[in-house]
């Protein structure tokens, strides 16, 4: 990964906000250690993240693979990242 | 749920398949059992901009080399399928144009959407080129077409209707088929499934759930991130026993074994409970325990949850032993998941394994998942004895449903 810090951590925040929205949680809930289950994330609210996601940076993340080992926001966000920053290398 | 006590014994007479291995149930198990993945670059009529690129498409299918010019205008793709698959089966069967004919024979064939092409066809035509609808739109579109299509084709007269359950469509057609038959509501049926689902609009559809893996489908190992789509059809002959015996025709195997559940929790995910006593049900039914089982076609999609809640499922049902050494494999990596279709191809595999004893590989398989701590015959077919196999449709809805076939003995 080539990105400078401060990129990571915007993407992180966009991320956030993303979460948020279409999760329909309480942004200040979305902290780095809070639990999956503790933000009542069903699966079709990951679909609909995932969905905006892909229309904010162009990227196709399937639902599988290492979003499922995810148990807390840190390591979504981080799946999420590692998605996202890969295919902006490979654009 | 109904018990198979007292009921008549049904049999398989005869099997149909269309594929992305081809037409035929023949090539399909060959590359089943082979482990040729029929996956490929998907071949579109209409531009596409999706970023999934593959499924297991019916490549280079004429239905006029298949149906007479009579037929066809009421004919899309999934009846098409239908008829094909049908022909194939009604032959191997051994009963003819006319053998089927009148009100002791039911029509019942599965399918997740219907018309999908004729739908997609009609609306683009609508919305983006401002075009009349073609007139045959409606009778090609409803889900009932395929069973009305080839009700008319063999003159059946008997219960004749769509099931639709997405991806347990089939495997529910053939289990009401089944339950009609021992209880004396037909003495014949055509069941089985068909979808033709890899068009623009269905794929893009599925791509926005995020299940469709963008590489390969690598069911119940280590690194699937999910599913490729499929289509085609598949076909069956169930007759009493008595009706099989009566004719002098020796049947493909005997179809011991239904269960059916819902899990009425989440659209999308499964549920341990739902699937767990489908399986157990359909034992029951046969009149089986869970060491009668030489082999489980899976419904083994490669989604991450599918994969884990079958895997546990059948450990709960089969016990930590059994349910670790029984062969379970799922074929969706060589013919896609053909989703209202699907229950067939994989009956119609689980048939032919069970008279060649060879058990079918999960290929793309990497390494085993410990969440998936089951045998899922990794990339190698495998000689085995199999007397009587299992196979596992769970759809969305949490609709499940479990089919048992034995080897056929008088």
């Amino acid at each position: 990964m080539t990105e400078a810090p401060q990129d990571k951590a915007q993407l992180v925040e966009e991320i956030i906000e993303v979460i948020a929205a279409e999760g329909m949680i309480d942004r200040a809930k979305v902290t780095p250690d809070a639990t999956i289950e503790s933000l009542d994330l069903k699966s079709v609210d990951i679909v609909m993240i995932l969905t905006a996601l892909e229309e904010k940076f162009n990227v196709y993340i399937p639902m599988d693979g290492s979003l499922q080992e995810a148990k807390d926001v840190k390591t979504l966000i981080e799946a999420l990242a590692e998605h996202i920053t890969k295919e902006r290398e490979k654009s | 749920m109904m018990r198979a006590s007292g009921g008549r014994r049904v049999v398989i007479s005869g099997m149909g398949a269309v594929s992305a291995a081809g037409l035929g149930a023949e090539p399909l198990w060959q590359a089943a059992r082979d482990g040729k993945s029929q996956v490929r670059e998907l071949k579109l009529k209409r531009a596409y901009d999706g970023r999934i690129k593959i499924a297991a498409q019916v490549q280079d299918f004429d239905p006029a080399e298949h149906i007479e010019a009579s037929l066809l205008p009421f004919c899309e793709p999934f009846s098409e399928f239908s008829v094909v698959a049908a022909d194939e089966a009604v032959a191997q069967a051994g009963l003819g144009d006319k053998g089927l004919a009148g009100p002791r024979t039911a029509v019942i064939v599965g399918t997740g959407i219907g018309g999908m092409t004729t739908i997609d066809n009609g609306l683009y035509g609508y919305y983006r080129e401002a075009t009349r609808f073609d007139p045959l739109t409606v009778p090609r579109l409803i889900p009932s077409a395929a069973p009305t299509t080839l009700g008319m084709r063999y003159s059946c007269l008997g219960p004749t209707f769509a099931v639709s359950s997405a991806c347990s469509s089939a495997t529910q057609s053939i289990g009401i088929g089944l339950q009609m038959l021992r209880f004396g509501l037909a003495d014949r049926a055509i069941v089985g499934g068909a979808e033709a689902c890899v068009i623009n609009g269905t794929i893009r559809a599925w791509e926005s759930l995020r299940v469709l893996t963008p590489e390969l489908c690598r069911p119940f190992s280590k690194g699937r991130n999910g599913m490729t789509l499929g289509e085609g059809a598949a076909i069956f002959i169930l007759e009493t026993l008595d009706s099989a015996l009566t004719r002098g025709h020796r049947p493909l195997c005997e179809l011991v074994g239904y269960g059916t559940t819902s899990d009425a929790k989440d659209p999308v995910r499964p549920d341990l409970h739902g699937v767990k006593t489908s399986i157990a049900l359909a034992l029951e039914d046969a009149g089986m325990t869970p060491a009668d089982i030489d082999y489980i076609n899976a419904h083994g999609t490669a989604t991450h949850a599918n994969d884990i809640t079958e895997s546990e499922a059948i450990l709960a049902v089969f016990g930590d032993e059994l349910g670790r050494k029984v062969p379970v494999s799922s074929t969706k990596p060589v013919h896609g998941h053909a989703l209202g279709a699907s229950g067939g191809l994989e009956l119609a595999i689980a048939i032919r394994a069970i008279q060649e004893q060879i058990v079918p590989p999960t290929i793309n398989f990497r390494e085993a998942d410990p969440r998936c701590p089951i045998d899922a015959v990794p990339n190698e077919a495998r000689q085995t004895k199999v007397r009587a196999a299992m196979s596992n449709s769970f759809a969305f809805g949490g609709i499940n449903a479990v089919l048992v076939v034995k080897a056929f003995e008088p």
